[in-house]
């Protein structure tokens, strides 16, 4: 089972297709739900099952470039390789908010028009969508903008994804906590009897994305042979299909420093590779020849086609020379002239004897070409031999024994000055040892104030001061040294049988050298969701901010919300999630309290499917939005529902007019 | 007759967004310059410096807290659990098979685990 190598699927992107607009959606006013997500973006009919369309919540726009016609932006599936565009990807989340609001405008154009509708001028179905936990107000008021102004929808409602997720795993009315962790951000909502508390909610900026950014980085980091090989998205197949979380993580590492059990629950990661084809001198002369002869045959040829030409329009003056002998009208000659852009007899001669001339040459040329052919390979036998005399063995026994010997010293000498130059350098980081004291009396001795006779410089010596005083040491690793080696360990592989060679990692077969493998960083990249100090992250896990949250209420109301702890959202389908969040509450809470942990049906779907069941209730419209609202009450404005955001107006509404008033005094 | 494949295109580039308002323009140019949307960051500043009520939540209020508990310490390269920093590198290591690893690292291996955990800095 540990000889299991795993091939990697790299899955491509299939296109979204568009559906019909159906005359019943189109009479009915269905709302249309749209799970909003910074990974993915889940959108359809009210009326649908399952979202319509799922698509990655990104576009590509081509790099311009000059004498080129744009190329088409590539939106969510449309993009087949999503590594091949990296670098022109566009999000218009900049974290878990929606702040670029020209590409949201494009992505709504794609969900739309995928979703068939062809109304012209608006699109007459209210819209249900998803924001995050305290979404800024400057968010909203965009989002409203561009729903009512540019797509003229007759309502909107807000709610939180992952309350609707809560809804519709049937809590109605329950106490409990969610726990939705999202592609950039988790959020931990505590909900008392139905309503959620967003007061005592608190957000981790730790989410999907930065498993993936961990694992990514860490396995460049492991590999750097590979570090092309090893893409976001690779890194994102292997989270969700090898990747875990560790119930107990300090008691699973102390399982995983056993030799016997790593190499038992490795994952081999077979990266793709192409054999090094090597070739034989005789091969290679081959090719070089094969490569010659084309190079000939299509020089031959366009020198054939240029003579071919020159040769009919030779052909073609001549009869005009004829014309004109013939006695022609003028008029005439003078057209044909025209018509081959001559001015005169004069010139038409001219061009005759250049092109005569020409031709001659090129019939010459050809005949000395095919007069070489022959020679090439007779030029090309010297030329290899010289180069198989380079490194030659001296005849005698004694000579070569000490040719030999020499090789073998310039070889050490090399491997030498490099551990001298390791030594130096680990030497100079540390204080105190005698390379750095000489360092710095060095530098402080350069930096002496009173130089009567400065003469520095004056020397070219001079100036190796600074080699001295360089941590580097002046000079470093080369690869040209490391080439030399590896020519001197050639010659000695080749001339002495006894030779062991100093690194035999070249030697390893490409299969195994473009392996990769997965062992703890399958939970390891998981952990940063636990643990965010793992990446830097100053604010406190999961677990930690549960606890946090739960200290903020009295022991009844506590005890109630640890009784059903919901999780939902992508990162929460890894194996394990819920039993590591089961068994550190355990730990954290009173003996024999009762906790219940509960996973999502369907972590990636629920928020929308909740929406849709908001959206299909009989009371949906008293929640909408609608354009007159939007116009009266300002663009922030918004429906509060029991999923929703609370709606506070912006402060600054209510400051304005004395601000204005105050300068008026002034005035 | 030549014009109709020109016509042709442009209806369906049309047809394509026939449910959008024309006239509404979201790239808002001002003075013939684009302008450029706030990032979250400038939004969050701004949202901060305004009076809010008491009792009203904003994406600033709702950060979680570092936590209570000390950071544990992982081996850079291995991930186990590490008892040792190196101080030259300032990796972290987790016991004397890693160390002649740590310290054979090229600079820019060593600098990508540390700006990975979030600890590098280039003065000293």
């Amino acid at each position: 089972m540990a000889e299991e190598v795993i091939i990697l699927k790299d899955l491509k992107l299939v296109p979204d297709k568009y559906y019909d607009y159906s005359q019943t959606l189109r009479n009915s006013k269905t709302p249309i739900v749209i799970d909003n997500g910074s990974f993915t973006c889940k959108a359809g009919w009210a009326t649908s099952s399952v979202p319509n369309l799922i698509f990655k919540n990104i576009l590509a726009r081509p790099r311009k470039e000059r004498g080129k016609k744009d190329g088409e932006t590539l939106i969510g599936n449309d993009i087949a390789n999503i590594e091949a565009v990296r670098f022109q990807l566009k999000s218009q989340f900049d974290r878990n908010v929606i702040t670029q609001f020209n590409v949201q405008e494009q992505i709504f154009d794609y969900t739309f028009s995928h979703l068939g509708i062809d109304s012209n001028g608006s699109i007459n179905h209210p819209i249900i969508i998803t924001e995050p936990v305290a979404n800024p107000n400057y968010s909203r008021l965009l989002m409203s903008e561009l729903l009512f102004e540019c797509y003229h929808v007759p309502g909107i409602c807000y709610g939180i994804d992952g309350l609707f997720s809560y809804q519709h795993n049937g809590h109605n009315d329950k106490t409990g906590l969610v726990v939705n962790c999202g592609h950039h951000t988790t959020h931990i909502i505590p909900v008392i009897n139905g309503t959620p508390d967003l007061i005592n909610s608190r957000r981790i900026d730790v989410g999907g994305y930065h498993i993936t950014y961990y694992l990514h980085k860490l396995l460049q980091l492991k590999y750097p042979a590979h570090y092309n090989a090893i893409t976001p998205s690779r890194a994102e197949e292997l989270i969700y299909e090898h990747g875990f979380l560790a119930v107990h993580y300090t008691d699973a590492l102390k399982q995983w420093s056993d030799p016997e059990y790593y190499d038992h629950n490795v994952k081999r990661i077979q990266l793709p590779y192409s054999m090094a084809v090597v070739l034989t001198p005789d091969q290679q002369r081959d090719k070089r020849r094969e490569m010659a002869k084309k190079l000939v045959e299509m020089n031959a040829r366009k020198r054939d086609e240029k003579l071919a030409e020159d040769e009919e329009q030779l052909h073609q003056l001549l009869m005009i020379r004829e014309m004109i002998e013939d006695g022609e009208p003028i008029e005439e000659v003078r057209e044909v002239l025209r018509s081959h852009g001559l001015k005169n007899e004069k010139d038409l001669r001219k061009l005759i004897i250049d092109l005569q001339t020409r031709i001659d040459r090129a019939k010459s040329k050809i005949a000395a070409a095919s007069l070489n052919a022959s020679n090439i390979e007779e030029h090309e036998e010297p030329k290899l031999r010289f180069f198989k005399n380079k490194i030659q063995l001296p005849k005698e026994e004694s000579i070569s024994k000490i040719w030999l010997k020499d090789i073998y010293k310039k070889r050490q000498d090399i491997i030498d000055k490099k551990t001298v130059r390791k030594q130096r350098r680990q030497d100079m980081a540390k204080r105190g040892t005698a390379a750095s004291l000489e360092r710095m009396r060095l530098i402080s001795q350069l930096a002496r104030k009173d130089k009567r006779d400065d003469d520095f410089g004056s020397r070219d010596e001079d100036w190796d001061v600074y080699k001295v005083i360089n941590k580097e040491g002046g000079d470093t690793d080369s690869e040209e040294e490391q080439e030399k080696i590896s020519e001197l360990e050639e010659v000695l592989r080749f001339y002495d049988p006894t030779f062991v060679s100093s690194n035999t990692y070249e030697e390893q077969n490409p299969k195994e050298a473009h392996q990769l493998h997965f062992g703890i960083e399958r939970m390891r990249c998981t952990e940063v969701l636990f643990q965010p100090s793992i990446i830097g992250c100053g604010q406190g896990g999961i677990t930690d901010t549960i606890e946090f949250i739960l200290k903020k209420y009295n022991v009844q109301t506590a005890n109630d919300i640890a009784e059903n702890v919901f999780l939902t959202g992508g990162p929460t389908k890894l194996p394990y999630f819920k039993q590591r969040v089961y068994r550190e509450l355990r730990e954290m809470r009173p003996l024999e309290s009762n906790i219940n942990v509960k996973l999502s049906d369907s972590p990636f779907l629920d928020a929308w499917f909740g929406a849709r069941e908001f959206a299909s209730k009989h009371d949906f419209h008293k929640y909408l939005l609608t354009p007159e609202m939007y116009a009266e009450m300002g663009g922030d404005y918004f429906i509060e529902n029991y999923c929703s955001n609370m709606y506070y107006p912006l402060p600054e509404a209510v400051q304005e007019p004395e601000g204005l008033s105050e300068q008026n005094i002034e005035i | 007759m030549a014009n109709n494949p020109v016509d042709e295109l442009s209806q369906r580039e049309e047809k394509k967004h026939v449910f959008k308002d024309s006239t509404f323009d979201n790239s808002k140019t001002v003075n013939g310059k684009k302008k450029l949307w706030r990032s979250l960051k400038q939004i969050t500043a701004q949202e901060r410096n305004l009076p809010w009520p008491d009792n009203s939540i904003n994406y600033s209020s709702i950060s979680a807290p570092p936590s209570f508990k000390p950071a544990k310490k992982y081996s850079d390269i291995s991930g186990l659990i590490a008892k040792y920093k190196d101080p030259q590198t300032s990796l972290y290591y987790a016991g004397h098979e890693e160390f002649s690893t740590v310290r054979n690292l090229p600079s820019d291996i060593i600098t990508g685990y540390l700006t990975l955990r979030g600890s590098y800095n280039p003065i000293g």
